[in-house]
């Protein structure tokens, strides 16, 4: 009688998706080793990856400083970017929230802005156009963490969650102007390694940057896992969340923290990756046609992995001599998909 | 004082809000009602009185400004999130839009306060769910989308997930606002139910007076001049329905137990003739601007008698 039992039967559909999910992350992990524009055979990178010599040392280098980095930074921001989107769209319950409604990324390009055009006066700008680059990551983090101490100060006080939306919108256009005030002073070397930052890279990440960046996305990953008792409860709205005995307070500071953390780690190492986190939410939606963070959560994970690993070996398509913006891909693979939720869903309210 | 009455209390409470901003300020002031076991309350009063803010106040989404609100004899203000909600189930008058959501995963969040940090459900929560969407009259329900019920299959849903949520007080902010007439009917009905033979105390606030008269054990009312509270029986005769429009254009009729508009009458007509007709020809006549008198004395008279009417659909 297991077919009358619907739990039992979304569960099962649900397990295929979910294996079917983890064998196409598999496969675009594996393919991204592949893309690049060295072309390297597909027996040497198996022996690479075993750990053997290549027979062209070279070869190996290329794998394992670059594209593994590279791969693995993918992921991470994929995942992190995506799951940290869910988050704010639950929070605000709003199907258009991303990871930077908060002002989070705009926090870290004030960070980066004054590192590039503001220190580099007093010294030497050499090798600051490299995104990824330790002073940038620190400056970045920097930014977004005194952003998230504003929002966090703020839902301490205010009570009603669309104002703090709200003020996490114009705490980012302020940090923005400031950028701008920045820009207009500075020199055009300063200039362009600023935008270079803001188009996004996957490829600036290296192996030791990989140690810090890692444990940072993971423990935002444990805490956005921890938090799906609390999400699910929001999807109600606050009310009613706090009539099932939810501390709303903490709730928020939890989610927001998870998602500074895994927001602004993500832009420190990467510049800021748009689209990623407003599209992949609604792109698990779709497939499991469910609202349980149980079920999305790890679903979101998992999409978020492939598009971005996706939309990496993408930017890499053969035939460039250097990658595309990372930027640049992910917002036209992203835009199509919000354009289409939006004509979907004409009634924009309970839009997920 | 009565035991029945020991489950929800309110002592000399004030509502309103706290702050300085114009909607700051008490609403309403010195309100001591209560509610016993299994009694089905039905609070009523015109809008903007703050029939909302008392309920909110009572499920401790708002504290109240002074007073204060004890349930099974304790003050609110000493219990925890998490113990108010296994007392207390609030159904508040917010639809929830979410996709993608179904019936049975909205009234299982019911199981919150008693679920771990992973929201879990045990088999011994899937049963409570379970109870709780058969109680309400929704099984065939229960794996469809929210977004695609209709309204009264979706206040059942909320008052599933109060049932799921087991507690023994039950609050509803305009449990049959947006409803039809039937489902109106069938939503009090089923909180009746609930409050009997689950021994559950419900207190709903409405506009449907006529049907809160037919259903509630007690009635709250929430009147310009002070609150009353008494069976619909009692403060139908001591008269506290007709203070609720004296300043409009409405009139309580104690004798039928509903309101009429007040109209000044045009003349008088007297009218005789078989009960039911009677009733809707004077009904007709009313409409018109025609007091009806039963009496004789009337200048005009009109009689009323049955010519073998056409029955139809019998």
């Amino acid at each position: 009688m297991q077919s009358d039992n619907p739990k039992y039967n979304s569960g099962y559909n649900n397990g295929l998706l979910f294996v079917a999910l983890s064998a196409i992350l598999v496969a675009v992990f594996v393919g991204s080793l592949f893309t690049g524009t060295v072309k390297i055979p597909v027996s040497e990178i198996a022996r690479i990856l075993a750990g053997a010599e290549a027979s062209r040392p070279e070869w190996g280098v290329i794998i394992r400083d670059i594209r593994l980095p590279r791969a693995l930074t993918a992921l991470l921001a994929g995942t992190g970017l995506s799951v940290s989107g869910l988050l704010m769209q639950t929070v605000f319950r709003n199907p258009l929230a991303g990871p930077y409604v908060l002002g989070i990324s705009a926090g870290a390009s004030l960070g980066v802005a004054a590192v590039v055009m503001g220190f580099s006066f007093i010294n030497s700008s050499a090798g600051l156009s490299i995104p990824g680059n330790w002073s940038m990551v620190i400056a970045a983090w920097t930014g977004s963490g005194l952003v998230l101490m504003l929002i966090l100060l703020v839902s301490f006080r205010v009570r009603d969650i669309m104002t703090i939306l709200i003020l996490g919108i114009m705490f980012g256009s302020a940090t923005g102007a400031l950028v701008n005030v920045m820009q207009y002073f500075s020199t055009e070397s300063m200039l362009k390694s600023f935008m270079i930052w803001t188009m996004g890279s996957l490829g600036g990440v290296t192996s030791s940057q990989l140690r810090i960046m890692v444990p940072a996305v993971a423990g935002g990953l444990l805490l956005s896992l921890a938090s799906i008792k609390l999400l699910n409860a929001m999807l109600l709205g606050e009310n009613y969340a706090r009539s099932l005995g939810m501390n709303i307070t903490m709730a928020r500071i939890m989610v927001f923290f998870s998602t500074s953390l895994l927001a602004g780690t993500i832009t420190a190492f990467c510049g800021p990756i748009a689209f990623i986190g407003i599209a992949v939410p609604h792109l698990s939606r779709m497939l499991f046609r469910n609202a349980d963070h149980s079920v999305l959560m790890p679903a979101t994970i998992l999409t978020g992995g492939i598009v971005m690993l996706g939309s990496d070996i993408i930017a890499q398509l053969p035939g460039l001599e250097s990658s595309l913006p990372i930027n640049s891909v992910t917002a036209l693979l992203g835009i199509p998909v919000v354009i289409w939720i939006v004509i979907r869903n004409q009634k924009l309210t309970g839009i997920f | 004082m009565d035991d029945r009455d020991q489950i929800l209390r309110t002592e000399n409470i004030s509502i309103g809000f706290r702050g300085k901003r114009e909607s700051a300020g008490v609403i309403y002031d010195n309100i001591s009602v209560s509610a016993g076991k299994s009694e089905l309350v039905a609070l009523f009063g015109p809008n903007g009185i703050g029939k909302s803010t008392l309920l909110r106040s009572l499920v401790k989404l708002l504290s109240p400004l002074s007073g204060d609100i004890f349930l099974f004899n304790k003050n609110i203000k000493t219990l925890s999130g998490n113990e108010m909600a296994r007392k207390v189930g609030f159904v508040s008058t917010e639809t929830v839009y979410v996709n993608n959501l179904k019936v049975i995963d909205l009234v299982s969040l019911g199981r919150y306060p008693y679920t771990n940090w992973m929201g879990r459900l045990l088999p011994t929560d899937m049963e409570k769910v379970e109870d709780a969407i058969n109680m309400v009259g929704i099984p065939a329900l229960k794996n469809k989308y929210i977004n695609q019920l209709s309204d009264g299959e979706r206040q059942r849903t909320m008052i599933a997930r109060t049932l799921a949520q087991d507690t023994e007080i039950i609050v509803l902010d305009e449990p049959t606002a947006f409803l039809d007439l039937p489902n109106k009917y069938e939503v009090i009905h089923l909180l009746h139910t609930l409050a009997v033979e689950r021994k559950r105390t419900i207190v709903f606030s409405t506009h449907d007076l006529n049907i809160a008269i037919q259903e509630a054990d007690k009635i709250w009312l929430m009147l310009p001049g002070g609150i009353y509270q008494g069976s619909p029986e009692d403060l139908i005769l001591e008269g506290s329905f007709s203070k609720m429009f004296e300043k409009t254009k409405l009139l309580f009729s104690t004798g039928k137990g509903e309101f009429r508009i007040q109209r000044k009458p045009r003349g008088c007509i007297g009218l005789r003739g078989p009960k039911t007709e009677v009733r809707w020809t004077r009904n007709a006549l009313e409409r018109m601007g025609y007091g009806v008198g039963d009496h004789n004395e009337q200048e005009i008279m009109i009689t009323l008698k049955t010519t073998g009417v056409k029955e139809h659909g019998k």
